[in-house]
């Protein structure tokens, strides 16, 4: 009965960090640029019969997400593959989030003060846009469509060993690799959607659903505890004094 | 064996039952676990219990990652010398194909190492485009989805009715026990009581 009551816990803390995972998908599902996480899972044995289940990891899943215009003045967002380079205070992350606002000094930054790469608007500018190409082209009095920096992307070998900072941040590891800086528009390459915002790739109805199945796993595996305890007092009762 | 025996076997099979189920509800969110059976026979020695492997098709979820391989009919993944159904799989920074624990996905020449791009098609054949790097050997009948992985097949339902099953057939022989121990007490006891 001991083994059945491990493996019906083990089942429980399983179903724990799946609604945990989907709780944070759920709470993020309006982030733009967000994506979503996974859990995996595997069975463990010894012999012919289990011993429950084990989590194995927790990875990001970078499926593209929907791109939709949005009001922002420097709202950018990737069609495609890649991240865009923001730094602050000497660090360095990438972010599928493209939510950008221009600050006294001109660089282009996040809510979380993150700056976008390579990229500073001068002060006399009247209009600036990102090209397709990630060329960024401002109008000033005097001159019009002067390209003034080109924003380059970053991809890497393994991207889901990225680290997570935080919602939509990313920070590379020795698993994921150096960042590899690259031009967008290329031919089959991605590339820049001016004045647009990429919405999460968290599918609300489908995160209701995983939420119902894994409380309904849960009281299921809860069930199995009790069992395990149950026979285990039935057992005890085999004496009768 | 007498009745007390066979009981005792009847209450070890309960036990076995249980633990079956219980192993297979804490496997309901894991991709690629196939649920056991419990194979309950008759046997000289009492009933004995086995976990028999069952062979039924998992639903398939797709995920948007390119190496999540789902199984289409029978078959499984050589990660170094096990076999798995499970095939959350993804390409590490120097090009292998690893599992969550870091185990490689071998092909048909040894572990896998693939281009940024390459596509793993239905048949198995992994191309980078035109080109066939490597072949994930598949057994005739049988297809792979990329992109996609096959969910478990547990049955909470079922198995819930399973571990309520265990249960009553564990207290009715213990009931049984109790009402040979009864018998038997008796004979010991009062049947042969010298007044």
């Amino acid at each position: 009965m001991n083994r059945a009551m491990y493996a019906a816990a083990s089942g429980m803390a399983a179903q724990q960090t799946q609604l945990e995972i989907v709780a944070d998908n759920l709470a993020n599902a309006d982030v733009a640029g967000f994506k979503s996480a996974a859990a995996t899972f595997a069975d463990v044995r010894a012999g012919s019969i289990g011993l429950g289940t084990t989590g194995v990891g927790k990875h990001a899943v970078f499926a593209q997400g929907k791109l939709v215009r949005s009001g922002g003045a420097f709202d950018v967002a990737i069609d495609g593959p890649g991240f865009f380079v923001v730094e602050r205070r000497g660090a360095r992350a990438y972010t599928r989030n493209g939510e950008f606002a221009r600050d006294a000094d001109g660089k282009l930054r996040n809510s979380a003060g993150w700056a976008l790469s390579g990229v500073r608007i001068p002060a006399d500018a009247l209009a600036a846009r990102v090209e397709r190409d990630g060329r960024v082209v401002i109008d000033t009095p005097a001159v019009k469509n002067r390209a003034i920096a080109h924003l380059k992307l970053a991809s890497f070998a393994s991207p889901e060993a990225l680290r997570p900072l935080g919602a939509t941040l990313f920070a590379a590891t020795d698993a994921s690799g150096r960042a590899h800086l690259f031009a967008p528009g290329g031919r089959d390459g991605p590339a820049i959607a001016f004045g647009m915002l990429e919405r999460s790739n968290v599918s609300v109805i489908e995160a209701m659903m995983q939420i119902l199945g894994a409380q309904r796993a849960y009281e299921a595996n809860a069930k199995g505890v009790q069992a395990a305890d149950e026979m285990l007092r039935i057992a005890n009762n085999l004496h009768r004094g | 064996m007498d009745g007390m025996d066979w009981t005792a076997s009847a209450m070890r099979a309960a036990r076995a039952q249980l633990d079956i189920a219980t192993h297979n509800l804490a496997n309901a969110s894991t991709d690629g676990y196939r649920k056991s059976a419990a194979a309950v026979a008759l046997t000289e020695r009492g009933l004995t219990v086995a976990a028999r492997a069952t062979h039924e098709q998992g639903a398939v979820r797709t995920t948007g990652r390119a190496f999540d391989l789902a199984l289409l009919g029978e078959g499984a993944f050589h990660v170094g010398e096990l076999t798995t159904r499970s095939g959350a799989f993804t390409r590490d920074r120097d090009g292998w194909i690893v599992d969550d624990r870091g185990r490689r996905l071998h092909g048909e020449h040894g572990a896998l190492r693939v281009p940024e791009h390459a596509r793993i098609d239905a048949d198995g054949m992994i191309r980078d485009g035109g080109r066939v790097v490597d072949r994930i050997p598949l057994p005739p009948g049988t297809h792979l989805l990329a992109g996609a992985l096959e969910t478990s097949t547990v049955n909470p339902i079922g198995e819930t009715l399973a571990i309520l099953t265990a249960q009553r057939a564990f207290e009715t022989a213990q009931k049984t026990l109790l009402a040979i121990d009864a018998t038997r007490d008796k004979a010991a006891n009062d049947v042969v009581r010298v007044r």
